[in-house]
């Protein structure tokens, strides 16, 4: 008799992980279920629930009557995601933690280590299809997370299952009910996990020395306000900027030499708009596409935009048909084709 | 409660007794009144508030002006550690209130035997000229071991002599947090020895959030929360008659029944117990064999994962707890276990069975039916 191909389902304690470990056993696969453990800013009134994540993925799993265990990603997760999240934010980018936390946790660390202890394979609970080694959005485009998975390669996915990409979410929590799964009803996991519920901004701070600078009027070059730390803001960010009264202000460029922020009242103004878009380290899943006509996002969930793709040597330069609201330096931009998520790159 | 549970986590928390309740309910509405306000009704409210701290003080054998209602018994460890400016000395199974309160302080953590007793020979060889504060609970929250708080009371009180003797005012007193075991043992200051005893209200049928700290009268404390100066200055905010009201009303009753309950517990216990090892007999038992609270069962099952074995009990409807649920919660092995020297692989095959008011024969032999069933069923899981 043939054993049964070995699945080692990554379960966060949350309601799309769980169904998929169910899905996988109803399908006959041999799946033991693991909690990666990740680091966690341990602070006063900034505490990650994993502890009671970990006792909800583990409930299922003895609901489900699979093998549990815990990997402890937590040293490597600190040293690849949050400093590089801090690194970058330092460097005046905004980068995007989980895609970060893909890269190189769940479709490395996880897969490797799943391997190792004697897995055929992984799964994760993400919305996501895998055809043929390629990436392909979710049956639930609203809920689609390739825009994430941009950056897991070609030979990661051909070891990927993505149970739940076939189905819509409120199927998914049906489906999580009618097995009687103990978190069928659980609130979906808002922001990044290690920030816990505070803001970025907040997290950061911790991290980053707070240093008072010019907040200033790019069309009058006048100095409007002050900030605490030109890091905390981003491009086309309009709340939290406390200049008060009047028409809102929109971040349009920083210098983080001399510690100044740009605003503008003129939505209209070029720094706002982009007409081309250079991306740096760029991840192809399967091979990297002729130049032509794509389709782009520039931040999850965002619609789908037609581009046009040149490589070059530094990266891809894509050119829009129409201006697209600019979109901060550290950011990904993500390539499609059709259904088809190819790959991205950063802003650079 | 609902009838197909089995709740076999009494340290962890008690239901609140029908005639605590009773007692409470004419506070909440009727008698409301602040007990600082002039008029008549508000009087009558702090005479029963007054009354109250008298049942309390006089269930434990102490006046009721040595008494201060607290929110529960880790504000109480807190105000006993806080005016302490010298040496502590705790044992390493204290709950982590005491542990904590003990490394604000220049403090020495003493260890107790492998049966998680600490014995007064190891308290006498840890005091220093300089040693203010000994604090050991009554009863170990997780294994259930009984400390011999009269022996270490002798050596305290030893000590606090020969000070005296060469003249040295240094005080030392002696602190139990007295937690978990009211319903089923002595809890009377002066048979115990202490300086300041520390008591829950919600693990003992009463109201959660509500607590005191019993301090002898030569005992000096510093407030945690200054403001009104309620409770004679030491604990300020406008007192919780209520929970005062059902809080001397459960230890009234705990101290009434005590005798009959412990008996019926260790009953029930010892029967589930023998029915466990019977089925397991590689099965071990903790906590001190003799010493140890009546409806108090820790058992390990190496090779099994206690967790596991939680939420596998639970779909069956059997609470029970890995220890003391801030250590479950945080996902780390108990520094209990760890410290009477447990291995780490027999740890994580521990469960806590702690029998209470709604342990009856019936359910209880049929938990142990269900827990035997279960066990079974997961030692062939990982036996495959």
């Amino acid at each position: 008799m043939n054993e049964k191909t070995k699945v080692y389902v990554g379960m966060s304690g949350g309601v799309d992980s769980s169904l998929s470990a169910a899905l996988l056993i109803e399908q006959g696969y041999d799946v033991t279920g693991i909690y990666m453990k990740n680091w966690t800013a341990d602070l006063p009134g900034m505490k990650c629930p994993w502890a009671d994540d970990l006792a909800d993925a583990k409930r299922v799993a003895v609901q489900l009557g699979i093998d549990f265990k815990v990997f402890d990603f937590e040293n490597e997760y600190k040293h690849k995601v949050v400093d590089y999240m801090i690194e970058e934010y330092k460097n005046g980018r905004t980068p995007n933690p989980d895609i970060m936390c893909n890269q190189e946790v769940k479709f490395k660390l996880f897969l490797d280590a799943s391997l190792a202890d004697g897995a055929d394979m992984i799964a994760t609970g993400h919305y996501a299809r895998v055809e043929n080694d390629m990436l392909k959005m979710a049956v639930d485009v609203n809920k689609d997370q390739t825009y994430f998975l941009y950056r897991v390669t070609g030979e990661a996915l051909a070891k990927t299952l993505f149970p739940i990409g076939e189905f819509v979410k409120p199927d998914v929590r049906k489906m999580a009910l009618e097995r009687g799964l103990s978190t069928a009803a659980k609130k979906d996991s808002q922001g990044i996990c290690f920030v816990g519920q505070v803001g970025i901004r907040d997290f950061l701070s911790l991290y980053v020395d707070q240093k008072p600078g010019a907040i200033i009027d790019k069309k009058t070059g006048k100095t409007i306000g002050h900030h605490d730390g030109a890091i905390f803001y981003t491009l086309g960010q309009r709340h939290g900027l406390e200049l008060g009264g009047g028409l809102p202000y929109y971040v349009i460029g920083k210098d983080m030499n001399k510690n100044e922020v740009y605003v503008t009242t003129d939505l209209n103004d070029g720094a706002l708009w982009e007409n081309t878009i250079n991306l740096r380290d760029v991840n192809w899943i399967n091979q990297a596409p002729e130049n032509g006509t794509y389709q782009i996002r520039v931040r999850h969930r965002a619609k789908l935009v037609d581009a046009t793709l040149e490589s070059n040597e530094y990266g891809v330069v894509l050119r829009l048909d129409n201006p697209e609201r600019a979109v901060a330096a550290g950011q990904s931009v993500v390539i499609y084709k059709g259904d088809i998520c190819l790959g991205g790159g950063i802003i650079a | 409660m609902n009838k197909e549970i089995i709740y076999l986590d009494h340290a962890a928390a008690t239901p609140m007794d029908l005639r605590v309740i009773t007692a409470m309910e004419p506070y909440f509405r009727d008698d409301f009144y602040n007990p600082s306000s002039p008029y008549a009704p508000a009087v009558k409210v702090r005479r029963d508030y007054e009354e109250a701290k008298h049942l309390l003080a006089s269930s434990i054998g102490a006046k009721p002006g040595e008494i201060i209602m607290t929110a529960g018994a880790t504000e109480s460890i807190n105000l006993a550690f806080n005016e302490i400016g010298g040496h502590v000395i705790v044992a390493n199974i204290e709950h982590h209130a005491v542990l904590n309160c003990a490394k604000l302080h220049d403090h020495t953590i003493v260890e107790s035997d492998s049966r998680g007793f600490v014995s007064a020979d190891v308290i006498k060889a840890a005091i220093r000229p300089d040693t203010k504060l000994v604090s050991v609970a009554l009863a170990n929250n997780e294994l259930g071991t009984v400390q011999p708080l009269r022996d270490i009371a002798q050596v305290v009180r030893q000590e606090r002599e020969a000070r005296l003797m060469r003249g040295d005012k240094t005080p030392i007193y002696l602190h139990s947090d007295a937690s978990q075991g009211v319903s089923q043992l002595d809890v009377n200051i002066a048979r115990l020895g202490v300086d300041m005893l520390t008591l829950n209200s919600g693990k003992m049928y009463g109201p959660k959030q509500m607590g005191l700290l019993w301090a002898a009268s030569h005992v000096r404390l510093n407030p945690l929360i200054v403001g009104g100066g309620q409770e004679r200055g030491l604990r300020s905010g406008t007192e919780n008659v209520a929970g005062t009201i059902g809080f001397a009303r459960a230890l009234e009753l705990a101290t009434t029944h005590r005798k009959f309950e412990s008996e019926r517990l260790a009953k029930l216990r010892d029967s589930l117990q023998t029915a466990l090892t019977n089925a397991f007999t590689d099965a071990i038992v903790s906590g001190h064999p003799k010493h140890r609270l009546a409806g108090h069962l820790h058992i390990s099952f190496p090779g099994l994962d206690g967790e596991r074995l939680i939420f596998i009990l639970e779909n069956r409807g059997v609470l029970v707890s890995t220890g003391s649920a801030c250590a479950a919660n945080k996902g780390t092995r108990s520094h209990v276990l760890m410290a009477i020297g447990m291995t780490p692989e027999i740890a994580d095959g521990s469960i806590r069975i702690t029998l209470g008011h709604l342990s009856t024969p019936e359910n209880t032999g049929l938990a142990g039916n269900i827990i035997i069933e279960e066990l079974k069923k997961e030692y062939y899981r990982i036996s495959k």
